[in-house]
């Protein structure tokens, strides 16, 4: 995923959540910037696999296996959460 | 008299269920069909197991308002072409869209002289989801005048609610005339549905309300459609849907979708959700129509257009490796 559709899914995703602030593409990923915290967004090595992703705070790295686990990640990070976010729950099979 | 009969309901709440079951029945299955679908691609009425003669689409508008005129328009010409023979059937099943106000319709086929002259409007069914209907009724205005109209109110998916006399009681109390009946799957003798009812006491108000035409959708609802070409890696099926219910859950009224999937393009997998409530996967024998391409709709507000298609993308990236 180049940085300008990452940057494209995650504004979108600011959006999606509420948050006030905006991506921009930066060292190789996207810098997310909401309020007084910055973020980054940078994709992980093929070495590193199975993480895909990498999101830094404050100089902590924090690594996700892959977009749903990074999106869960940025926004706790974001404390955008303000109810429990409602996981997929299956309906009974007919 | 050709009798008519409208099945309404929130979207979601199993209105193509139900007709799919009816459709079942050998009493009905000889029924003319007008399916009304909101959005850009229709896809309840690939989903119908019906001959495609008695089969029509009113696609990318509400019958209670831009298409209302088709409506009529739709009627009239079937009735001249079951009159010199061209089709057969003996009824005529309407199934609304879930944003639909049933009552510009019903105004449309009592008022309408070129309609009343060869119809008769027999039954309103609304139909209620039993798990999530009382939060609907309580959101969505749509949702109320749907179940104040009805003739007979069907709660589906009772099997996912135990307990129901919360909402049964608001129902009661929104439509006291209408009796409150249950099906799980739609499954129920289409007779208890569709037997000649009086008409509720409120229509007249309504009918009185809706002197002038217009709709009066709940504010910001957008429909959002992704069409792929490409077959979808069957790992990204969860992973999607996951992320849709955790992020977009609370916004997403509706979901709804044939998707060609790599592992086995043949055998088209159809996904049915409901906010964060998800039907397991169902896995058709073949494909509906020629069209092989994987269409999703999602009906939901305050959700970014782009954002579910750009999720997508993302995700079948990582799956391809």
């Amino acid at each position: 995923m180049n940085p300008p559709a990452l940057r494209a899914l995650l504004a979108d995703s600011l959006t999606l959540w509420g948050v006030v602030g905006r991506v921009e593409i930066a060292d190789g990923g996207v810098r997310v910037i909401a309020g007084d915290q910055v973020l980054h967004v940078t994709q992980a090595a093929p070495a590193e696999a199975p993480m895909r992703w990498w999101l830094v705070r404050e100089g902590r790295r924090r690594p996700a296996a892959s977009m749903l686990g990074l999106l869960r990640s940025l926004r706790y990070a974001l404390n955008a959460t303000s109810a429990e976010p409602a996981r997929a729950r299956v309906a009974a099979p007919s | 008299m050709i009798p008519v009969s409208v099945i309404t309901g929130f979207l979601g709440s199993g209105k193509t269920t139900l007709l799919r079951s009816v459709l079942r029945d050998p009493a009905y299955a000889g029924s003319a069909v007008i399916v009304n679908e909101w959005g850009d691609i229709g896809l309840d009425h690939q989903l119908l197991e019906t001959s495609e003669e008695n089969l029509l689409g009113l696609a990318n508008g509400c019958l209670c308002c831009a298409t209302r005129g088709d409506l009529a328009r739709t009627l009239i010409d079937l009735a001249a072409r079951r009159r010199s023979g061209a089709v057969t059937y003996h009824r005529v099943l309407i199934e609304t869209s879930g944003l639909a106000d049933p009552a510009p319709i019903l105004h449309t086929l009592l008022m309408d002289p070129s309609i009343a002259e060869d119809h008769r409007v027999e039954a309103v069914v609304t139909v209620v989801d039993a798990l999530l209907g009382a939060e609907t009724i309580a959101r969505h205005p749509e949702s109320t005048q749907q179940a104040m109209l009805a003739d007979r109110l069907l709660l589906s998916k009772t099997d996912l609610a135990p307990d129901t006399s919360a909402l049964e009681g608001r129902l009661a109390a929104l439509n006291p005339g209408a009796p409150i009946l249950r099906a799980v799957q739609g499954a129920i003798p289409p007779d208890m549905l569709f037997a000649s009812a009086a008409r509720p006491a409120a229509l007249q108000h309504w009918l009185e309300a809706i002197a002038t035409p217009g709709a009066r959708h709940s504010a910001g609802v957008e429909t959002i459609s992704i069409l792929r070409e490409e077959p979808l890696p069957a790992v990204v099926l969860p992973l999607f849907l996951e992320a849709l219910a955790e992020h977009a859950g609370e916004k997403l009224l509706r979901m709804k979708g044939i998707i060609r999937v790599a592992e086995a393009p043949e055998k088209p997998a159809v996904l049915h959700g409901v906010r964060h409530v998800l039907h397991p996967i169902q896995w058709l024998e073949d494909w509906p129509s020629a069209d092989r391409r994987s269409r999703l709709v999602l009906i939901g507000q305050g959700i970014p257009q782009w954002w579910p298609a750009r999720l997508l993308e993302a995700l079948e990236e990582e799956a391809r490796g």
